[in-house]
């Protein structure tokens, strides 16, 4: 299995009013093309901070950061964006849906920054496949949690990316309805062959991944491959 | 104390974050308007203080083209110290080519003026001994203006009518400058027996003499004179009001610019309502959280008021601070340029009537939000996103904000001095206000609209700005009223002062004669038009008798006691040009009444102005008198004639019967057309032949004339700008709020792959759309309101001017989008992971 992620001793230490806070302590990590990584642990430990080091949406302050065959921290702001749009798709916990789109407009949006001719039919095709075609022309105020983070869904998974990241998608939703959207997520990346990692603190999402890396206080205090 | 006074002390202490854009709002507006009303303040002080010296004397009586009689001037000099001074327009000739000529306003002075203050000459001496006759030879000082323009210097002989005179000096400063009514030209003060050896003051010349008196009190000097001379037809001034015609110009464009101030503080009440609306809206949870544990919706809004209203006595004091301390500063800048006497300093009128509507005006749009607290359920606490309170207030609140505005428009026509204009520049800045929110919530739902459209799909950057324009709680409102109220009042007077300088530059000298000439006598009238007509490409001469009255009565009653329309008082005030003519003159028409026959000789009859008749009350049959030369002259309305002013033709607004006036002394006027080419030769003939004519060229009065327009125009701009720097604040406060939204849409946009240049984009694209949008508005309503003012305040034909068009859209998005780009880097910078962790917390 090639590496589509590969981590070297990375570091992530952030300003705060007390002073710096060092959020990641040297991290190595390998993910393979197809994985099913899930990060668990505390709150603190630094999982969405990994995940967003992986996306290029935080930069490390030390160590190597090699994503899809490329360096990140040789890419400047506008190439991590390519790259994330050209391969990558990312769904928050908090949706980050366009509040001023249509479901269909905020699936699109992607897609034409892609300059593809067939977003609005890729959008509606998403939108279906995640079950809301009948939900186009609705503002993601008008929409429930779950349909919300089922829009983001769709419009992470729209442009086809070879990799999925995922920072606790399930978190603002209730039980059933977190369930739901963990289906949809695992099946859909599977259908696209899409490599998935995921950060959650639900057990029983984790237990779904292939792989499931602990992590505490910065540091990856376990990694192992899931029972199942 | 009070729950409500320990929670707006409390909230005091976070000091004055999200209050930045409010204090600058109502400092800039509170500032402007006591600025205007400072400086206004300092003229009047300045006119006041210096009353006498202004008059010349204690109190003066002034005579139209006569000399006070023996027994007049011998009652006069019973009186007090009497000083004699003669005004008329005369050709200062320096010799050789015309031009070598120009028209000055020669003062003739007797060896008692000054009464009060002194006249400096450049370079230090005495008046007195600079004017004596020395070898035979007058002397003569003028402004140093006119100097230059002819090329000479003291010691030259130059000619004022027939008389020959000696340049002794240049005029630096004359202590009654500021009485002086509108001068046709620059100054030029000699001896009045120098004028009358010159020819100058002669029967049917137009001058006029005042007679200032020294240590006199007014009141009883009238009352004594008026009843020993009880036809003698003066016009009186004393130390109260020296200079009223220069008052008036102070008084009215105070007034212009205090409004243009209050429009200023109405832009920034839109900045103000905004950043309490965004404050309270940060607040909501913690009034929510308030209200859950028991505080009453009564009690939140008094603690809240209470420090709304702190912050907002602090803006305020900020802006008496401003407006007040800017006038101490530039004072004696400012003195230097007026042509009027000014005393700065801090005078507590002005400054509290800023302060009272910056108060007023804060209490206003602070009150829509704050009453909008009273609506807010805790239940928002348990709600994923904490709204900002909406809709509209209850009806008592809405009754409060209404009472509010209403004391607001009845405090500034009450203050303003100007009733009818603060009338007409309130109602345009609430039509404005009505035009703007309309076309806010219109641009609203069209761009919520067009943001769908599927022809913009592949366009997701203009799609997002569309959508940002069109969004609820966006800045759409508060930009399309701050920019388009500040655009539209630059608008509307960049378009009034195009069509002055057109109607002057353009539309007056067409069929405009060339020349007006004065002080024809009656046996140079033959003489006169032989010599014109045989001067190559001049075209028609016209000629009439000229004499000038003051009129006294109407239909028998005083003037002073006559009731008549405002618009007349010019008829009123000072004298007026007098005719008479046998048959109806060329090009005139009667209206109502019928003229009168060839030779009729009964009781004195007059043809007047049909317009300033309608004004007066007067119609056919009424009567009414003129005093001419020191004789009343009371003649029956025979007809009305249409006069139309602005046509630079020979004129009046009293035509009388021959006989009416036959016997008394006057000259004659002329027009005469002429090509540009032949206006040289035409100066030359004249003045050869007719050394005691007055020649007026048109083409340089209308410059003069354009020229003090270009002077309002810059003051009315600078006040225009005090709006605009208003305008620009609530701007920047808009890009500010409107920063926290698109620093989460930046980031968004960045995870989905969007470059930063292409964010910019859309955000350049919405700010540059939205500004040309109130730009488009601006244009729109501020075209209307000139139009108006045009049409029918100035009497003028209204052209739209393409060029100011294009300035006020094109300004409009280029500032937003300034505005827009200066707070847009900030997002961009920022790193999406931190900003979505932010917002996710």
């Amino acid at each position: 299995m090639s590496a589509l992620i590969e981590l070297r001793d990375i570091r992530l230490t952030l300003p705060s009013q007390a002073g710096d806070v060092e959020i990641l302590r040297g991290i190595d990590l390998t993910v393979g093309k197809g994985e099913r990584l899930g990060i668990v642990g505390p709150s603190g430990s630094g999982k969405s901070s990994l995940l967003m080091v992986v996306g290029g949406l935080e930069r490390a302050t030390a160590g190597e950061v090699r994503v899809l065959g490329q360096d990140l921290g040789g890419l400047g702001e506008d190439a991590l964006a390519r790259l994330r749009r050209d391969h990558m798709g990312v769904v928050f916990q908090s949706f980050h849906l366009i509040p001023t789109m249509s479901a269909l407009e905020n699936v699109a949006t992607p897609l034409e920054l892609a300059r593809r001719t067939d977003a609005f039919d890729r959008a509606a095709e998403m939108l279906a496949a995640v079950g809301l075609d009948h939900r186009h022309d609705h503002y993601p105020a008008q929409l429930s949690g779950g349909e919300q983070q089922r829009v983001a869904l769709a419009r992470a998974l729209a442009p086809g990316p070879e990799l999925l990241l995922a920072d606790e998608p399930t978190g603002n939703l209730d039980s059933r309805t977190g369930a739901a959207i963990a289906d949809l997520m695992f099946r859909l990346a599977a259908e696209q062959g899409a490599t998935l990692v995921l950060v959650t603190h639900a057990p029983e999402i984790a237990q779904r991944c292939s792989r499931i890396l602990t992590m505490a206080d910065g540091r990856v205090s376990e990694d192992r491959e899931a029972a199942a | 104390m009070p729950f409500w006074l320990k929670l707006g002390l409390r909230e005091l202490r976070g000091g004055l974050s999200g209050f930045r854009v409010f204090l600058l709002c109502l400092a800039l507006g509170v500032g402007g308007v006591a600025a205007v009303g400072s400086v206004v303040s300092a003229i009047e002080h300045g006119l006041a203080a210096q009353g006498r010296e202004i008059l010349g004397g204690d109190v003066a009586v002034e005579f139209s083209y006569r000399f006070a009689t023996a027994p007049e001037r011998a009652w006069l000099d019973r009186q007090g110290r009497v000083s004699e001074v003669t005004d008329l327009r005369s050709m200062l000739d320096a010799g050789g080519d015309a031009a070598d000529r120009a028209l000055v306003q020669v003062k003739g002075v007797d060896a008692a003026y000054p009464l009060y203050g002194a006249a400096r000459l450049e370079g230090g001496g005495d008046l007195q001994s600079a004017l004596a006759l020395r070898d035979g030879v007058y002397g003569l000082v003028a402004d140093p203006v006119v100097i230059a323009r002819l090329g000479i210097a003291p010691g030259a002989r130059v000619t004022l009518g027939g008389g020959s005179f000696e340049l002794r000096g240049a005029l630096a400063a004359e202590p009654d400058q500021a009485s002086a009514r509108f001068l046709m030209g620059p100054r030029v003060i000699v001896q009045t027996d120098g004028l009358l050896a010159a020819g100058l003051l002669g029967e049917g010349t137009l001058f006029s003499t005042a007679y200032r008196v020294r240590g006199a009190d007014v009141h009883a000097l009238r009352l004594g004179f008026e009843s020993a001379f009880p036809n003698a037809g003066g016009r009186w001034r004393d130390t109260s009001d020296p200079a009223p015609g220069a008052r008036r110009v102070v008084d009215r464009l105070g007034s212009f610019l205090v409004l243009t101030g209050l429009a200023a503080l109405a832009v920034g009440g839109v900045g103000v309502g905004a950043a309490v609306q965004g404050y309270l809206g940060r607040k909501t949870r913690t009034i929510a959280a308030l209200r859950t544990i028991g505080a009453g919706a009564g009690e939140i809004l008094a603690g809240y008021s209470l420090q709304i209203g702190a912050i907002a006595g602090l803006g305020i004091l900020a802006g008496l601070v401003l407006g007040g301390g800017a006038v101490l500063v530039a004072g004696p800048m400012l003195a230097e340029r007026l042509p009027v006497p000014a005393e700065f300093g801090l005078y507590p009128r002005p400054l509290a009537l800023a302060a009272l509507y910056g108060a007023l005006t804060a209490a206003l749009f602070t009150l829509w939000p704050l009453a909008r607290l009273r609506e807010l359920r805790p239940a928002v606490l348990f709600r994923e996103t904490a709204e900002e309170p909406g809709g509209w207030p209850r009806p008592a609140m809405l009754g409060l904000v209404l009472l509010l505005a209403l004391v607001l428009v009845a405090t500034v026509i009450a203050t303003s001095g100007e009733p009818g204009l603060a009338a007409w520049v309130t109602g345009a800045v609430a039509a404005g206000f009505a035009v703007l929110r309309a076309a806010a919530w219109g641009a609203r739902a069209g761009a919520r609209r067009l943001a769908h459209a599927p022809v913009l799909r592949h366009r997701p950057g203009l799609r997002l700005a569309l959508g940002a324009i069109g969004a609820p709680g966006g800045q759409t409102g508060e930009v399309v009223l701050a920019l388009g109220l500040g655009l539209g009042v630059l608008a509307a007077i960049g378009q009034i002062d195009a069509n002055m300088q057109r109607v002057i530059r353009d539309e007056l000298p067409q069929g405009s004669p060339a020349f007006f000439f004065v002080d024809i006598q009656q046996h140079q009238l033959d003489p006169f038009r032989e010599l014109i007509a045989g001067i190559e490409d001049v075209g028609k001469i016209d000629t009439a008798p000229m004499m000038r009255g003051i009129v006294t009565h109407l239909n028998g009653v005083p003037a002073a006691e006559a009731k008549y329309d405002p618009d007349a008082g010019w008829v009123l005030r000072g004298d007026r040009g007098l005719t008479y003519s046998a048959g109806l003159p060329d090009g005139a028409t009667v209206i109502r009444g019928d003229w009168w026959p060839q030779d009729y000789s009964g009781p004195p009859l007059v043809s007047f102005a049909e317009e300033e008749a309608g004004e007066l009350g007067l119609d056919v049959g009424s009567t009414i008198t003129v005093n001419v030369l020191g004789r009343p002259l009371t003649a029956r309305v025979a007809n009305l004639r249409p006069v139309v002013w602005g046509g630079l033709g020979i004129n009046f607004l009293m035509v009388f019967n021959p006989s009416a006036l036959a016997g008394s002394p006057h000259g004659h006027i002329a027009t005469v057309h002429a090509e540009p080419d032949a206006e040289a030769p035409v100066m030359r003939a004249t003045a050869r032949a007719f050394p005691n004519v007055t020649a007026i060229r048109v083409r340089t009065q209308v410059e003069r004339f354009s020229k003090a327009l270009e002077d309002l125009g810059a003051a009315t701009r600078w006040a225009a700008l005090a709006l605009f720097a208003t305008g620009l604040a609530v701007l920047v406060g808009a890009a500010g709020t409107a920063a926290q939204r698109q620093t989460g849409e930046a980031a968004v946009l960045k995870v989905l792959g969007a470059s930063r240049s292409r964010i910019l984009g859309s955000f350049a694209l919405r700010a540059g759309l939205m500004g040309a949008l109130a730009g488009g508005v601006a244009l729109i309503w501020g075209t209307a309101a000139a139009w108006g003012a045009t049409r029918f305040v100035l009497h003028m034909s209204f052209v739209p001017e393409g060029w100011a068009a294009l300035v006020v859209v094109a300004g409009g998005a280029a500032l937003n989008l300034l505005a827009g780009m200066a707070f847009a880097m900030r997002p961009l910078s920022r790193r999406p992971a931190g900003v979505l962790r932010q917002a996710a917390g």
